[in-house]
């Protein structure tokens, strides 16, 4: 079905909107398909089907304990009624700079997988991200599931999105965080993606790399801060300027202060 | 009777449409579709002014499916719909004046080949200069939005005085100056506006629509298009939300053309979101300078208020909802010398129209901000300032009128001073967490009922017995969600002494139900609820007379109605309603009633533009309290807290007090924080629900409704309107509750995280 041009569906919660990509065209179901459904803990972490609900998801309680910053991003992605609806196979192939789980999804350095009739592949979510809208999806390929390993227990995990409202309110911005701190409270680890300030979510390397060594404080904080700041692109809309989304950028860090 | 008045609706017991709106079951305008029926829809204009170089609809007519296409040309009549001045184009001819402008009408048997039909209109414009400041539109140079009207831009004008402002402001000890604006501000009813015509052989046309004014809608379509009022037959069922976007013609003069030129056919149209935000009415955006000056020990002694509305390209009824802000632009506060200004200007906006508050937003958020400035000068608590000078009744309003008798808006303030979100303020800012910053604002409020003097607010109610002994009450007020049709079965089962279950609500129609004024202006509950009560008197009177007959009883004041008849205390005996309405003809088992809203008796000699509606008499006053959380690093606020006292009377059912309250509150934290249609030369840039952002239910808090004990001894028991006083609040409140937490000191809404952020980086240098 999808030679012929029909557009995979999940949800439907991006391709129906009225005026998007699915106008006049088909869809072929994805429901149903076997293996794309469910959560399954593997040897190497778990495995989230591209077809679970992003309120499966949010409720699972492997992804709550072990992920919470995914739990995070995904409970406030749009309203009860879109995460009943809406996949993470959805939000990754829908590509929006703005969607919620993608910057989760890339400082857990999740993999995503790839099925066609020629089998299956691999991509780190970083590498499967193009640019607005587009993915290293090719013809005839669906995502079958995402790939995350467990991160370390002790790793503290965060998220946060600027929204102009509480519930469906698209990304002004976001940051999502993973930061693995030895016993003495020092960064040993640090992983930092924003969402809404570049044509993708993306991994901010400069800033992660400002951290290690140092305590969460202030000062750290801030110097991750400016350096996100120097990483991103960020574009004004309706929602907000670019101006106070580059302020959000090098604000956004400051709330790891109230880690635990 | 007099019993009566302390009782409010059986408590707890759901209104009669809660299970049928829970369910699914309501039937709305939207819900009618007859078989055959055809669809309608509008060309627009897309551009904000210009005029009409080529319009033409022979490819538009050529598309399988579309039966045919309109333009001015097919228009009779004057063309020109509008509820007061009537200037409004039902199709433009030779020039458009908004984007949202109709220049053109398709109707076609499927959605299909209606869009590719509107598609296939071609129309080219001739750009004209447009203006889109009303303050611009009033400057010798501007474009001229009506090139042949005398007055030019300047749509209505008015001058309320009381005393001598500027010599009082002159003396002052202390005067504050401010300019305040507020934005427009689409009413976003669920139901999107919509409705349904036919002409029938007869030459009669039957229309269904989601309106608040059936009967004057007539009157409307009639004058546009030539018709004779007469011939035209309006149905209001229950509308999905109205909040004022209804209250003048949105599709009827459209379908009501359609429909003369497709005789015999049903004709329905239906706005979509977008169309809405395009094409339907606006809170008028507002810019108020004002003075205010007291003396030392806080006196309020003047204030000099120039209010100007953009009105948009066409009048609605800009002009009367200048009067009204103007009218509430001292507060409600003791004001000896007032000097109040409006202007309205035409330009090419949105079309402003009636919404909710109904310019008392935009006054109360101009006065309230200045109170606030004033206090801070004189080093006040601003809640203190307000008490000292709160209107007490008796004495007269900033426009001269004597407050009347009642709850005053002081009790209101004391009674939120006395509320624990008020005395533990301290505490709960104390505790904010971390990153987060804590205000609360206080804040009066008050709202005017009725049409006011010079337009009579009228309801006239019918009330049948049926053969089976049951009751059927004709609401000649539509229910837009507010709850009257409800309100007005209990009052009428409660008069009846019958169970909810035996009234049953027929609701407007003008072929069956006796007029009455819109649904609008804080008014239906209390007008129409007089008329009924009074209809209900004599029915019940009726009934006792007549069931004294069958009990062979000389004193019928003895009898009493209980539920389904007549009973005897003094022998038991009883009469079914049923058999006594076996007995009577139609005529006789039909009682009619009216009533008129009492007016000011001796109206000040000021305002005297204002022929329609000035001044007002009866006012329901308010404080509202808002708790806000401000984020520091990104500046979001969220409404935490919201606490509304009221005195509109007695209560009848408090389920429905406050809900009008909430409702209200949540629409005025709207335009606080959220709503914004960013025009932009006129375009709405957020003209859907995804770029136009009202409030969720995550971000409003319970909003804590408290009615203090008052009484209106006009009111059907004892009751006053409270549909629109609880929107005025949450702007100035929520503004005040900012400057608690950061130092804010707004003058305009809505309040933005920008601007919140800014005013942060100022406190932590
Ligand atoms: C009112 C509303 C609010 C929203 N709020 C948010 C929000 O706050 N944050 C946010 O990030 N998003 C939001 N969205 C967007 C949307 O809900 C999410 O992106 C969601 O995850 C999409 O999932 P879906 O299953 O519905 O995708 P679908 O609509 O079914 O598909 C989206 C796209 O992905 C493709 N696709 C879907 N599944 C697969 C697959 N397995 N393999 C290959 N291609 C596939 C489709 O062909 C289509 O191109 C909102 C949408 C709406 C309507």
């Amino acid at each position: 079905m999808l030679d012929d041009g029909l557009s995979p569906m999940a949800g439907g919660t991006d391709l129906l909107v009225p005026g998007r990509k699915a106008a006049g065209r088909g869809v072929a179901l994805l429901e149903g398909l076997p293996g794309l459904d469910g959560v399954a803990m593997t040897a190497q972490g778990l495995r989230l089907g591209a077809l679970a609900s992003l309120a499966a998801l949010e409720r699972h309680p492997v992804i709550r304990e072990r992920l919470p910053v995914l739990a995070q991003a995904i409970a406030c992605l749009g309203s009860p009624l879109i995460r009943n609806m809406g996949t993470m196979g959805g939000n990754l192939v829908t590509a929006s700079p703005a969607g919620d789980t993608l910057p989760a999804l890339l400082v857990l350095e999740a993999v995503v997988e790839l099925a066609s009739r020629d089998g299956r592949r691999h991509l780190p979510v970083a590498e499967f991200l193009l640019g607005p809208g587009r993915t290293a999806l090719g013809p005839g390929e669906i995502v079958a599931a995402v790939r995350i390993a467990l991160p370390p227990p002790g790793a503290s995990q965060h998220f946060e999105k600027v929204g102009r409202r509480d519930a469906l309110a698209i990304a002004v911005a976001s940051l999502a965080a993973l930061i693995v701190r030895d016993e003495a409270g020092r960064v040993v680890e640090a992983r930092l993606a924003v969402g809404s300030l570049a044509p993708t979510a993306r991994r901010c390397p400069s800033a992660e790399a400002a951290l290690p060594g140092r305590r969460l404080d202030r000062e750290a904080l801030l110097e991750a801060g400016r350096r996100i700041r120097d990483e991103i692109s960020p574009k004004g809309d309706l929602r907000a300027t670019a101006a106070y989304r580059r302020e959000m950028a090098g604000r956004l860090p400051l709330r790891l202060l109230t880690l635990a | 009777m007099d019993a009566d008045r302390d009782k409010g609706a059986s408590p707890g017991a759901p209104r009669v449409d809660a299970l049928d709106k829970a369910c699914g079951r309501q039937r709305y305008a939207a819900d009618e579709t007859p078989p055959g029926c055809l669809l309608a829809g509008v060309k627009r204009a897309g551009i904000p002014h210009g005029r009409i170089v080529r319009l033409d609809t022979a490819a538009a007519r050529a598309v399988p499916g579309v039966v045919t296409v309109l333009t001015r040309a097919d228009v009779p009549g004057t063309n020109r719909q509008g509820i007061v001045h009537k200037d409004q184009p039902v199709l433009c001819g030779q020039r458009v004046r908004h984007h949202g402008d109709p220049v053109a009408l398709v109707v076609a048997e499927n959605k299909d080949a209606l869009a590719a039909g509107l598609a296939a209109v071609e129309v080219a414009f001739e750009a004209l200069p447009a203006v889109f400041d009303p303050e611009e539109a009033l400057s010798p140079n501007a474009p001229l939005v009506h090139p042949d009207r005398e007055g030019g831009n300047l749509l209505a004008h008015g001058l309320m005085e009381k005393g001598d402002a500027e010599s009082a402001l002159a003396g002052c000890d202390v005067v504050v100056a401010g300019r305040f604006a507020t934005p427009a501000q689409d009413h976003v009813s669920l139901e999107p506006p919509n409705g349904l015509a036919r002409l029938a052989p007869s030459g009669r046309l039957t229309m269904v629509v989601s309106t608040q004014a059936p009967f004057r809608d007539r009157f409307e379509i009639a004058q546009a298009l030539g018709l004779d009022p007469q011939r035209i037959r309006i149905r209001a069922p229950y509308l999905g939300g109205g909040f004022g976007g209804k209250d003048g013609a949105t599709v009827q003069c459209l379908l009501a053309l359609a429909a003369l030129r497709l005789p015999g056919r049903w004709i329905k149209m239906a706005w979509s979101r977008e169309e809405t935000f395009l094409a339907g009415y606006k809170r008028h955006a507002a810019v108020m300078d004002i003075r205010l000056g007291a003396r030392a020990d806080g006196t309020l002694e003047a204030i000099a208020c120039a209010m100007c509305f953009d009105a948009g390209p066409y009048a609605h009824l800009s002009g009367e909802i200048m009067e009204l802000g103007m009218e509430h632009a001292g507060g409600p506060y003791r004001i000896p010398h007032v000097r109040i200004e409006g202007s309205c200007a035409y330009t090419n906006n949105p079309v402003g129209g009636a919404f909710r508050g109904f310019g008392v937003v935009q006054a109360c958020f101009a006065v309230e901000r200045a109170m606030d400035m004033l206090a801070r000068r004189l080093g006040r608590a601003p809640e203190s300032l307000r008490l000292q000078n709160a209107l007490r009744p008796g004495e007269t309003s900033a426009v001269g009128v004597a407050a009347e008798p009642g709850t005053d808006v002081a009790a209101c303030l004391n009674a939120a001073l006395a509320h624990p979100l008020w005395t533990g303020r301290e505490a709960w800012k104390q505790a904010a967490p971390a990153f987060t910053r804590r205000g609360v604002g206080l804040v009066a409020v008050q709202n005017a009922m009725g049409y006011g003097r010079g337009l009579p607010d009228h309801a006239t109610a019918k009330l049948e017995l049926t053969r089976q002994g049951t009751f059927r009450l004709y609401n000649s007020v539509p229910d837009m969600g507010q709850g009257n049709a409800a309100a007005f079965v209990a009052m009428a089962a409660q008069a009846l002494g019958q169970p909810e279950a035996a009234v049953a609500c027929v609701q407007p129609d003008t072929a069956a139900c006796p007029p009455a004024g819109s649904s609008s202006a804080s008014r239906t509950v209390y007008t129409f609820g007089n008329a009924l009560l009074r209809a209900c008197r004599t029915m019940a009177e009726k009934l006792r007379n007549r069931a004294a007959l069958a009990l062979l009883c000389d004193t019928p004041d003895r009898l009493v109605l209980t539920p389904g008849g007549v009973s005897d205390p003094a022998t038991g005996r009883f009469v079914p309603l049923s058999v006594l309405a076996g007995f009577l003809i139609r005529d006789d088992r039909i009682c009619i009633d009216q009533f008129v809203m009492p007016v000011v008796e001796n109206p000040p000699d000021t305002g005297r533009e204002f022929k329609l509606g000035f001044p007002h008499r009866y006012f329901t006053y308010g404080a509202c309290l808002c708790g806000v959380e401000a984020d520091e690093l990104t500046g979001r606020v969220r409404l935490v807290q919201c606490l509304l006292t009221v005195a509109c009377g007695k209560v009848f059912t408090l389920a429905g007090v406050e809900q009008q309250l909430a409702g209200a509150a949540a629409q005025g934290a709207g335009l606080a924080l959220f709503e914004e249609l960013a025009l932009e030369g006129g375009r709405i840039r957020a003209g859907d629900l995804s770029t136009y952002l009202i409030p969720t239910s995550l971000d409003l808090p319970d909003i804590d409704c408290l009615p203090l004990p008052d009484d209106e001894p006009s009111g059907p028991l004892g009751i006053k309107g409270m549909g629109e006083v609880g929107i005025h609040g949450p702007g100035p409140a929520v503004a005040q509750a900012l400057f608690d937490a950061v130092g804010l000191d707004a003058a305009s809404l809505p309040i933005t995280p920008e601007v919140v952020l800014a005013a942060l980086e100022e406190l932590t240098p």
